[in-house]
């Protein structure tokens, strides 16, 4: 296993040297494409690698399997997450929520120990921001109409002399949408790239006595793994719940009748 | 769950889709400046925003993959595994509610049963005791009767014998008198004349006494 994973890192190391040469030579930052490639790849390896460890015992009654217990109590945790947020109907959405923590959270630890991860791109961060965002604008598009859920940009119903009022409100709006991908991912960027990019500054403090002090930063690097896999996960679900906010009061009202 | 199978769509169009993206993706990543959009991704990244759009496109294609793949893969078996679980402990819990419904219904009917028991035993009790109680009563009757016929008895008895006594003792008395007067005038006295004469005496001593 030690071996497997020694090569494979040693891999990962040639295959980024070599595409990372020609990508700098651009004037790009970050692992090139194929870079970004190899690193998503391990990422969902060891993902389906735990996967398949906690699948095996799903077959008990009781979960002593430690791989499932963890991912049993994963989905327990998102689930609560989900009804408490969004509501009774937020259950529809916990694949997406923990195909998402799951990915982070692998890219994350990842990033402990590798000099990058899918994580640390902000290419990568953008591309999951689209599909949470993209995906919150399709759920309120199917919950409230494309009409009702554009009109919910505009704010609430105005006199016609406030119009512009309006105008102005949707335009903020939609900037504010656009923004939520940029927020998304910027943020998980900013705190994976610079957890890195402080663990290099802080290794050259100790380059003089040969003591890596960025290892210090390590528990908090740790903590950060959990927290931006937990907060990218919570306000896709805070979208989700502002654009299906109706839906509960639609099921409640059909339950009434 | 109904609407969860509509809401998530054909998995198979998601994982073409996905594909494409992917496809697309690595070609706009590695052809940028041929496509017109390298200018754009070197400008941003002039100003401190390393984007590259072909990672991005590629990013959306693998998770388009990713979603249906992890989902049928494992979250749908756990969902399954912890609803079958859930269901199994709910089933435990009714069984032990239906239990101790039971039991308590089995404890109300055996306490019912052990009041009964003892309001029975105590019954009887009650019952043998007045009877003893009664018979207790007619048998002490019946023994103050028999002892007062036997006291009736023995007094008779007793006066009988003391009859029979004073008469021997009478006769007794006579015999030594007479044997006395006989010794005092020195000759026989034994007549039937003499007898009566110490019986009249004898009588008359005792009516005086």
């Amino acid at each position: 296993m030690g071996n497997l994973l020694t090569t494979g890192f040693h891999l990962i190391a040639g295959v980024e040297e070599h595409a990372g040469e020609a990508h700098k030579a651009e004037g790009h930052h970050g692992p090139s494409f194929i870079g970004l490639a190899v690193y998503v790849l391990l990422t969902v390896v060891i993902l389906f690698f735990m996967m398949s460890k906690a699948k095996s015992g799903l077959n008990q009654r009781v979960f002593k399997n430690p791989f499932t217990s963890i991912f049993e109590q994963l989905y327990l945790f998102l689930e609560n997450m989900c009804v408490g947020i969004i509501g009774s109907h937020g259950r529809r959405y916990i694949p997406m929520i923990m195909v998402f923590w799951l990915v982070i959270f692998v890219s994350n630890v990842i990033a402990l120990f590798m000099p990058t991860a899918p994580t640390a791109d902000l290419s990568f961060n953008l591309g999951m921001a689209l599909i949470a965002v993209g995906y919150v604008q399709y759920e309120g598009i199917r919950a409230n109409g494309v009409i009702g859920h554009f009109s919910h940009f505009a704010g609430p119903k105005l006199p016609v002399a406030l119009i512009p009022i309006s105008i102005m409100i949707f335009v903020i709006e939609l900037i504010s949408e656009v923004m939520k991908n940029v927020s998304l991912s910027l943020r998980l960027f900013g705190n994976i790239e610079g957890g890195h990019q402080a663990v290099l500054a802080m290794n050259k403090i100790g380059d003089p006595v040969f003591i890596p002090v960025g290892a210090f930063l390590l528990p908090i690097k740790v903590l950060t793994c959990v927290v931006q896999a937990l907060i990218f996960c919570l306000l896709t679900c805070v979208y989700i719940s502002l654009v299906t906010a109706h839906h509960d009061d639609h099921v409640e009202a059909a339950a009434a009748h | 769950m109904s609407n969860e199978q509509k809401s998530s769509g054909s998995p198979i169009v998601g994982i073409i889709i996905g594909a494409i993206l992917m496809v697309g993706g690595t070609y706009l990543s590695l052809n940028a400046k041929a496509l017109g959009v390298g200018g754009i991704q070197e400008t941003l990244e002039g100003q401190g925003i390393p984007l590259d759009f072909g990672k991005t496109i590629g990013t959306i294609g693998v998770f388009l993959i990713l979603f249906p793949v992890i989902k049928s893969f494992f979250i749908k078996p756990l969902q399954d595994a912890i609803q079958e679980r859930n269901s199994d402990l709910e089933r435990t819990f009714t069984e032990a509610e239906n239990l101790r419904t039971e039991m308590e219904r089995m404890k109300s009917d055996y306490d019912r049963r052990l009041a009964e028991s003892e309001a029975n035993a105590r019954e009887q009790i009650q019952s043998q005791i007045r009877e003893a109680q009664n018979l207790r009563s007619s048998l002490m009757a019946e023994a103050a009767t028999r002892a007062d016929a036997l006291v009736q008895q023995a007094t008779a008895e007793i006066e009988a014998e003391k009859q029979k006594v004073l008469v021997e003792l009478r006769t007794h008395v006579v015999d030594l008198a007479l044997a006395a007067a006989e010794k005092v005038v020195g000759e026989n006295m034994d007549s039937e004349r003499n007898r009566r004469l110490v019986d009249d005496y004898i009588n008359s001593v005792e009516v005086v006494a």
